[in-house]
């Protein structure tokens, strides 16, 4: 199974929206909670309609919007979406209402727009597009849900372009409710450029919009082959984690030798990171590294944001400095490898290679 | 009845989320829904409850809505004439 990226749109904590720039212009948040630049909604919304809208679905739709045009097409023959949290503002909303009112004078908007469907929903009402629509809802496992549908549609012969998206956003009371289970760092203020060197517990919070059209045809524009996906949940050891990478890369006939640049999910948290640096300083010490967390925070589908930034380095075959650990050592950037984990619990691999 | 009108349509912009509009901007006369204003039946339900929690005034039979929620005008005169 594996598909072309075909065209891609990300609304993000960074300038990464309709943009031809690729992360050197960068946004440091130095706090807790980055949270996503936004776009002008106008040239894609209807007022009338968007009022009704929170902004995770607002970002979705933008970003959907840009990933259609990129990849030049108008109508996918699929959707499907991965997101932990679904519509969290408009689930808190009228959860607060029901609370504070004493379960009366409840409002409908809220209530309609809080299911975790709400986006992909929405983005095929846009569309006005009839076809399969799924949303997977499997905490640090949703969005590697999505694409592995939209790999298995793929491979079926159902359709020619599905669109995968992922989607979370940050609210102040979940960040609250985590902060007190220890998500996220105790320290006053984290300069998050500099989070890979921070020994403390916790990580920083993060959301985003990222949406990929996938297609079974090769294209002059496409960014990367995505050849596979695999995910791990709660590992045993570092034993387990390396056999499942390689059963990954044996299905491409590759080995770890072959990986030119690994994009690890460093997130700060001394509890989790040794992983990624069992992988970085064992199997892939001959690989590029980077990490992607200190731009985008931590939220269950950040991948989608690591997907985005390895397509973009293929293609490109640029890797920039910001997300750099160490030296670059590839001359040439042919097979990337993206391993990332959820607190320890959800653990994913993507492949891409080269068109 | 003038200050209840300019209170009403703070609390629909609100309630509705018509970030574009401004108070001077909704027509005391004009209709809400389809032309005017431009709302829907969602809203009309959000209408219903703001009555209910802002003033203590529910809408008994559905099909007085109609008239109720003709225009501002006639939403404010409905307000006045049952505030508890």
């Amino acid at each position: 199974m594996e598909a072309y990226i075909k065209g891609i749109g990300i609304v993000s904590p960074q300038n990464t929206f309709d943009t031809p720039d690729f992360l050197t212009e960068l946004v440091e948040h130095n706090s807790k909670t980055l949270r996503c630049i936004e776009p002008s909604y106008k040239e894609f919304l209807n007022p009338i309609l968007s009022r009704r809208m929170a902004r995770i679905i607002k970002m979705s739709i933008a970003a959907s919007s840009v990933c259609f045009k990129d990849a030049k097409i108008d109508m996918p023959d699929a959707i499907m979406t991965g997101t932990a949290l679904g519509c969290l503002e408009d689930t808190e909303k009228f959860l607060v209402a029901i609370i504070e009112n004493d379960e009366q004078f409840l409002t409908p908007t809220s209530f309609i727009q809080s299911t975790h469907n709400t986006v992909s929903a929405q983005i095929a009402l846009q569309l006005k597009c009839m076809n399969y629509n799924f949303t997977y809802v499997h905490k640090g496992f949703s969005f590697e849900s999505a694409v592995l549908d939209g790999l298995m549609t793929l491979a079926e012969g159902d359709a020619k372009n599905v669109l995968v998206g992922g989607h979370d956003e940050i609210s102040e009371k979940y960040y609250r409710v985590c902060d007190r289970i220890g998500y996220w760092k105790k320290e006053e203020q984290v300069l998050t450029m500099d989070l890979i060197n921070m020994e403390s517990d916790g990580s920083i919070a993060g959301e985003g919009a990222s949406f990929f059209v996938f297609s079974n045809e090769k294209t002059e524009n496409c960014y990367a082959v995505l050849c596979g996906i695999k995910t791990i949940y709660k590992p045993e050891s570092n034993a387990e984690i390396e056999t499942k990478i390689n059963e990954l890369l044996h299905t491409k006939g590759l080995t770890t030798n072959d990986i030119d640049l690994v994009v690890y999910g460093i997130n700060g948290d001394a509890r989790f990171d040794k992983t990624y640096n069992n992988l970085k300083e064992g199997i892939f010490k001959n690989s590029t590294a980077t990490y992607f967390k200190h731009l985008c925070g931590e939220y269950q589908t950040s991948a989608s944001f690591a997907l985005w930034m390895a397509a973009n380095i293929i293609k490109r075959q640029t890797v920039p400095n910001a997300v750099l650990i160490g030296e670059n050592k590839s001359k040439v950037i042919k097979n990337v490898l993206i391993y990332n984990t959820f607190l320890n619990t959800d653990h994913s691999v993507f492949l891409l290679s080269q068109c | 009845m003038d200050a209840l009108i300019d209170q009403l349509k703070g609390e629909i912009i609100e309630q509705l989320n018509l970030e574009d509009l401004k108070k001077e901007d909704i027509d005391n006369e004009a209709p809400l829904f389809g032309e005017g204003l431009g709302l829907d039946s969602i809203d009309a339900l959000e209408l219903i409850v703001l009555l209910e929690k802002n003033y203590g005034i529910k809408v008994a039979n559905p099909a007085d809505g109609k008239k109720i929620f003709q225009s501002i005008r006639t939403m404010a005169e409905f307000i006045e004439a049952n505030k508890k």
